[in-house]
């Protein structure tokens, strides 16, 4: 899933600060939870008690998109809530302000979260890890499904630095060293001929910026 | 709560006078909690690990054992005072757990003018309430239990079950008619909105008992069986497309509003687990507190919590069973996450040191009323600072 976080409400509220007639667009898509309904409308009622405060009244609308990056759904879904709306508070990853302000030019988009990694997610702890940068040249295979890009503190693709201790990263005691997990599933697996050839360092330039795939 | 509190109230007593030493209590408690004195052969309670469920109660051929929440004399007190307030001939007794507001109780049996009991088990009251009450005018009893696999108390609805039916048949050869006391039983249950339901599958991770299942074609599907109300996917649902029938969202949106302004300042409202306080029957209402006994504190929702921010709680305090006493699963510590979750949000706002929790257990019938004080104390401390 994406991952992203609710942005500092201070600096939400001073994003909407100029504007009073204000639709909050949620999105059922693919952050966890999703910000639908239930954190618009709660987004709804935190910048309320905040102009409370700060002696400004705003007008909010609340809706939810199935999915922010789809120009067909968010046209359908936001037309019928924009009159008189001046500005658009978005609850989706960086593609939806963006997907937004392409189809809505005369309104202002303001992002409400900022979006991290794509990650994995422990439901019990509510935490978040990084899984994938989407770096388009996947390396899983040789891996043991284990990316170094992410997992790696140093994105090393030639591991291991050497600086781990008790299979923990000597940047973060928390951080498993990817570089172990990586040997040690290969090893199990038999294939720890994977490591043995040099990778050169990842390719920034080659990156698509447009696919069709 | 002016009271200062000076002695423990234990919620359960053994009378050592009483006792016989039989030892079927010990024999029956589920939780350890009753022991024999070595040599004297005395009943000893271990209210630390003692749940409440009242199997001992009812089990005690002495009637050696007290529970102050089916205590006769207050439960008799109640009921004359509230026949003496209402011109109403029928009573409806219920279960906590089960029951939803006293309005859908009244839909349920189709009365609409009633003296509502509300206890945490109607297995466990005795039977001199219902002859008592019959003696007092009243002709028919209307009993709410939960279904008999949904029973949090220990046997306490299969025997609700069976004395009803011995109670009817007695009361029959009195003259009383043919059902004098009629038995429903009910369990809360959550109802999903496909149209709304954006199938991401949280409720089917989050629900304790597996009831919820993602199907092929989109959108999920409950199985009522496996369901046991806590709320908790309602709360965890990012689309709003759960409800926990009879406590949904807009019912509860409606009450708090509703209290507030019954409220004068300091406003305190308290989001209480109906599993983890049991409420005084004849409890005078304090002009600065409200609180909302929601079925489990899986369904205290940051919603509703903000909701009575919004119209004008100076403090709102969540109190809910602590993990061990959960009568579902682990909801006291979601609870408190919860908690601290939505603090660091307002206190981003500047409303930082409002939202309290607590955790209390019935065991101690006047645990509550303390984290109250402490916590009425904080916000009125806060009042006062906030003015200087």
């Amino acid at each position: 899933m994406i991952v992203t976080e609710l942005k500092p409400l201070d600096e939400i509220f001073d994003s909407i600060f100029p504007y009073r007639r204000i639709l909050i667009a949620g999105c059922d898509g693919c952050t966890q939870p999703p910000r639908g309904m239930r954190e618009a409308e709660t987004l709804k009622q935190l910048l309320e008690l905040a102009g409370r405060k700060k002696g400004k009244e705003f007008e909010f609308k609340v809706t939810s998109v199935v999915k922010q990056c789809d120009s067909v759904l968010t046209t359908s879904a936001l037309k019928p809530h924009i009159e008189g709306i001046e500005a658009v508070l978005s609850l989706a990853c960086g593609i939806g302000p963006q997907m937004v302000a392409e189809l809505f030019p005369e309104l202002v988009v303001l992002p409400a979260q900022n979006t991290h990694f794509m990650g994995e997610e422990d439901r019990e702890g509510g935490i978040m890890e990084t899984r994938c940068i989407g770096c388009g040249d996947c390396i899983l295979t040789l891996m043991g499904g284990i990316c170094p890009h992410t997992r790696c503190s140093k994105s090393l693709l030639n591991g291991a630095c050497g600086g781990a201790r008790n299979g923990k990263c000597e940047l973060s005691q928390e951080r498993d060293c990817a570089w172990e997990l990586i040997f040690t599933r290969l090893e199990k697996l038999g294939k720890l001929d994977n490591i043995r050839e040099y990778r050169p360092p990842r390719d920034y330039q080659v990156k698509a910026w447009r696919l069709k795939p | 709560m002016t009271e200062a509190v000076t002695e423990e109230r234990l919620a359960v007593k053994v009378d050592e006078e009483q006792c016989s030493r039989c030892s079927i209590c010990r024999s029956l408690c589920p939780y350890d909690a009753i022991s024999k004195e070595a040599g004297t052969g005395k009943t000893l309670l271990d209210i630390a690990k003692c749940q409440v469920c009242g199997i001992c109660y009812s089990a005690c051929p002495s009637r050696a054992i007290d529970i102050i929440y089916y205590d006769l004399d207050s439960l008799l007190s109640y009921l004359e005072s509230a026949k003496k307030k209402s011109a109403s001939q029928a009573l409806v007794i219920m279960c906590k757990g089960s029951a939803p507001d006293f309005a859908e109780v009244g839909r349920l049996f189709g009365v609409s003018d009633f003296i509502p009991l509300s206890v945490p088990c109607v297995g466990r009251v005795p039977d001199e309430v219902f002859l008592t009450a019959m003696g007092m005018g009243i002709n028919k009893i209307y009993v709410l239990a939960c279904d008999e696999d949904y029973c949090r108390f220990v046997r306490g609805s299969p025997l609700a079950g069976r004395r009803i039916f011995a109670l009817n048949r007695m009361l029959e050869q009195l003259g009383y008619g043919k059902e004098a006391i009629t038995l429903r039983r009910n369990s809360l249950k959550v109802k999903v909105n496909k149209d709304l339901c954006i199938a991401c599958g949280n409720c089917v991770y989050y629900c304790p008992y597996h009831a919820p299942k993602l199907e092929s074609e989109g959108g999920i599907s409950i199985d009522l069986d496996l369901c046991r109300g806590c709320g908790l996917c309602v709360v965890m649902c990012p689309a709003f497309a759960l409800e926990l029938e009879h406590w949904e969202r807009e019912r509860l949106s409606a009450l708090v509003p509703q209290l507030l302004s019954e409220m004068k300042p300091p406003k305190l409202v308290v989001f209480r687990c109906q599993w983890a306080f049991f409420p005084p029957l004849d409890g005078k209402l304090n002009p600065n507190i409200r609180a909302i006994d929601v079925p489990c504190a899986a369904r205290v929702d940051p919603i509703h919590i903000l909701d009575a921010f919004q119209q004008g709680a100076d403090g709102v305090l969540v109190a809910a069973c602590a993990e061990e006493d959960c009568k579902q699963e682990k909801a006291g510590g979601r609870a408190q996450r919860l908690v601290e979750k939505l603090n660091e949000r307002l206190s981003q706002i500047g409303y930082q040191d409002r939202l309290y929790f607590c955790s209390i257990a019935p065991r101690h019938g006047d645990g509550f009323d303390k984290e109250l004080q402490e916590f009425s104390q904080k916000i009125k401390g806060m009042a006062k600072g906030g003015k200087k």
